[in-house]
C-alpha cells in the first residue's frame, strides 16, 4: 500500500487534490496553517464566485465539509510542514505539531497572498477610509451588510474601481497580470449596481482581460445590462477635497486630465506570491521562479512537477490562478503525485 | 485628423491682457498669456441618459470605443473631424462643452449605416448620430435645419389633409425659411409649366392649390396622428428636460 500523499494547503487546489486521491481510494494528509479549511475564498470572505455565481461559503464550504467528513483525508489544522526529507516515493515529513509522517509524494497548494495596497500610497489606501479593496467589498456583500462607505456608512453614489493594483507594475516589482481581477471587478461592479441601482460605477483600466467566456458573461454584461462605464486611464493619485475622494489621472481617449469626485474607490488588488514562499522553498527544497512563485518544471510532461522529483504544485502557488483552474490542477497534481508515490504503477 | 493629433492648446482657450500688472509687475501683452484649464472635473451622468432616451440612442452604453464606426464612416472619409466614436465617448462621460463644439458637423451623418454593420457591439452608431442631432436641436444648441423644416411642412400637410400639395409645400417652405418666392428658378419653372402643360391639368393644379382637398374620411386618421405626435413630443421633452416637461404635464 502506498504511503499517504502530503498536501500542503487547504484551499480549492488542496481540497480538490485530497478529494481526488480519496476517490481513487488513497489516503492523504491535508496540512493547513490556519484554523479552518477553504483557503482565500473562505478566509477572506468572498461573496459570489466567478463564474458559477454561487456563494463562496456554499461552493467552497461544500468542499470543506466533504474533506472534513472523509475518513481517507487526515486534516491537520493550525499546522505547517517544518521538514521534508527523503526522495520520491519515500519522503519523511516533520510537522509543526511535533508529529511526523511518512509520505510518498507532496503537493504544494500553498496559494497566494493578496497584494497590500499600502504599497501604492498614491492611491490613498490606508490614508482615506473610503478607499477599499475588492476583498473588502466582497466582505461587505458576503456579510449581508451591503456596500457602504466605511467612513460614515452612507450608500455610495459613485464608485471607482481601479484595476491592476499590485499587478503589471514594475515600480513595485510586480510584472505579472493577476488574471482574475478584471473579471472579479466586473462582477463586483454588477453586484454594486444590483444593490444600489442609483450608484454609478466606473472602472479605470489599462486593458480589460476578462478572458475566454468571461467576455460576454462579465465584460459585455456589465456594460450592456448594468451600464458600468469603462475608462481607459491609469489613475495618478487619489486625494480628497475633505468631503469626497478625488480621482486624478488622464482620460487617454480624450487626452484630457481628469479630477473626478467619488464616494468610494475600490482597489482591484492582485495576487502576490505567498509571503511564506521562501520558507516553503527551503523546507520542500523546490526552486521559485523569478517572481517568487513556486517553479513549475514541466508544463506538458508531468502536470505540476516542481524542481524536486515527487513534489508537485497546484493552484495559485505557481502563479495567479482562478478557483476553477486551481481545482482542476489539484486533481491533475493528485494523479501525478500518485504515480510518483507508487513507482510500481509506472512500471506495471 | 484623428483626435489625438489635434493640438492640445486651442486658440480660444488662450487669453492675454493688453494692459496687466500683477503684484506691481507689468505683464502686458503676451506676458500675461493664460491657458484655460482642460481638466475634466466631473462626469455629467444625465447626458447619456437623455440621448439614450431619444429614438436611435438606446444602445449607446454598449460602446467600448474600438473605433469601427469612425473607420467605416462615409463622412469621416471626407471630413476627418466627423468622428462618431469620439462623440459617443463625450456623451457617455457627459463632456457637453466638447460635444457642442462639433454641433455643426454631427448632423452631417448621411445614414449610410456602414457603421451599423461594422459595430461589434450593436451600438447602432447611425441611430446615435440621429439621436444626438435631435438632442442638440431639442436643447436649442442648433437651429432647426432646412431639411427638418421641409419635413415639417410636408408632415403638417399630411396630418391635416392626408395629401401633399406641391404648390403649398413650396410656398410654406420658402416662407418659413425666409426666402422670397420670386426666385429665378421658380419663375422659370412656372413659365415652363404654363407653356407646356395641358390647360385641364393646369386648372386642376390651380384648384388644388387654392382649396387644398382632403382625403375622404380623414378626420379620424388626423386625430390619431395628432395624438401620437403629441405623445412622442412629450416623451422626448421628458427625456431631455424631465423637470420642466413633468411640471407642464401636471
Amino acid at each position: 500500500m502506498t504511503n499517504p500523499i502530503l498536501i500542503a494547503g487547504g484551499g480549492p487546489a488542496g481540497l480538490a487534490a485530497s478529494h481526488a486521491l480519496s476517490c481513487l481510494g488513497f489516503k492523504s494528509i491535508l496540512v493547513e496553517k490556519e484554523d479552518r479549511l477553504g483557503g482565500a475564498p473562505i478566509l477572506s470572505g468572498y461573496a459570489k464566485l466567478v463564474p458559477s455565481g454561487e456563494w463562496a461559503r456554499d461552493a467552497i464550504g461544500g468542499m470543506v465539509e466533504r474533506a472534513m467528513n472523509d475518513p481517507l483525508i487526515d486534516v491537520r489544522l493550525n499546522t505547517t510542514v517544518t521538514s521534508f526529507s527523503g526522495e520520491s516515493g519515500r519522503f519523511s515529513a516533520g510537522l509543526s505539531d511535533g508529529s511526523g509522517a511518512d509520505t510518498g509524494a507532496a503537493i504544494l497548494c500553498t496559494g497566494f497572498t493578496h497584494f497590500d495596497p499600502v504599497n501604492k500610497p498614491e492611491w490613498g489606501f490606508g490614508t482615506f477610509e473610503d478607499v477599499v479593496t475588492t476583498t473588502q467589498v466582497e466582505q461587505m456583500i458576503s456579510s449581508g451588510q451591503g456596500v457602504r462607505c466605511p467612513s460614515d456608512q452612507r450608500k455610495p453614489k459613485r464608485v471607482a474601481i481601479l484595476l491592476c493594483v499590485g499587478s503589471r507594475d514594475r515600480q513595485i516589482g510586480r510584472e505579472w497580470c493577476s488574471k482574475i481581477c478584471c473579471t472579479v471587478s466586473a462582477n463586483i461592479a454588477m453586484e454594486i449596481r444590483e444593490e444600489l441601482p442609483d450608484c454609478h460605477v466606473y472602472i479605470y483600466y489599462m486593458d480589460i482581460r476578462t478572458f475566454g467566456l468571461y467576455e460576454t458573461k462579465y465584460y459585455w454584461k456589465s456594460q450592456e445590462e448594468f451600464k458600468i462605464k469603462y475608462i481607459k486611464a491609469r489613475i495618478a493619485e487619489v486625494t480628497s477635497d475633505g468631503e469626497r475622494l478625488i480621482v486624478k489621472g488622464e482620460d487617454t481617449l480624450v487626452k484630457r486630465p481628469i479630477t473626478i469626485p467619488f464616494d468610494m474607490v475600490v482597489h482591484a488588488i492582485g495576487m502576490d506570491p505567498n509571503t511564506d514562499n521562501r520558507s516553503i522553498s527551503s523546507v520542500f527544497g523546490v526552486t521559485l521562479e523569478p517572481n517568487g512563485y513556486v517553479d513549475q518544471l514541466s508544463v506538458y510532461g508531468t502536470v505540476g512537477a516542481t524542481s524536486r522529483p515527487g513534489v508537485f504544485v497546484a493552484g495559485s502557488a505557481k502563479g495567479p490562478e482562478t478557483i476553477d483552474d486551481s481545482i482542476a490542477q489539484g486533481h491533475a497534481a493528485a494523479v501525478a503525485a500518485l504515480a510518483a508515490a507508487n513507482p510500481a504503477a509506472e512500471t506495471a | 485628423m484623428p483626435i489625438h493629433e489635434q493640438s492640445l492648446i486651442r486658440p480660444e482657450n488662450l487669453t492675454t491682457h493688453e494692459e496687466k500688472i500683477i503684484d506691481g509687475i507689468d505683464v502686458s501683452g503676451h506676458w500675461s498669456t493664460f491657458i484655460e484649464s482642460r481638466v475634466v472635473t466631473d462626469y455629467n451622468e444625465q447626458m447619456e441618459d437623455e440621448i439614450a432616451a431619444l429614438p436611435g440612442g438606446e444602445f449607446i452604453h454598449r460602446c467600448w470605443q474600438c473605433g469601427s464606426c469612425t473607420n467605416s464612416c462615409t463622412v469621416n472619409a471626407v471630413n476627418p473631424e466627423f468622428n462618431p466614436r469620439f462623440w459617443i465617448y463625450l456623451i457617455r462621460m457627459g463632456i457637453e462643452s466638447e460635444l457642442i463644439r462639433d454641433k455643426d458637423i454631427i448632423w452631417q451623418c448621411v445614414s449610410c449605416n456602414k457603421c451599423t454593420y461594422a459595430c461589434p457591439r450593436d451600438v447602432y452608431p447611425e441611430g446615435v448620430m440621429k439621436a444626438t442631432s435631435h438632442w442638440l436641436e431639442l436643447k436649442g444648441h442648433t437651429p432647426q435645419s432646412p431639411s427638418a423644416i421641409f419635413d415639417e411642412v410636408c408632415t403638417d400637410q399630411i396630418v391635416d389633409t392626408g395629401k401633399i400639395e406641391d404648390g403649398r409645400t413650396l410656398r410654406r417652405f420658402m416662407q418659413k425659411t425666409g426666402q422670397s418666392l420670386l426666385q429665378d428658378w421658380i419663375v422659370a419653372m412656372i413659365k415652363q409649366l404654363v407653356s407646356h402643360l395641358p390647360v385641364s391639368l393646369l386648372a386642376k393644379m390651380g384648384l388644388s392649390t387654392l382649396i387644398a382637398p382632403r382625403t375622404s374620411g380623414w378626420s379620424g386618421a388626423r386625430r390619431a396622428l395628432k395624438r401620437y405626435i403629441e405623445e412622442q413630443q412629450t416623451e422626448q421633452q421628458m427625456a431631455v428636460n424631465p423637470v420642466v416637461a413633468g411640471e407642464e404635464k401636471h
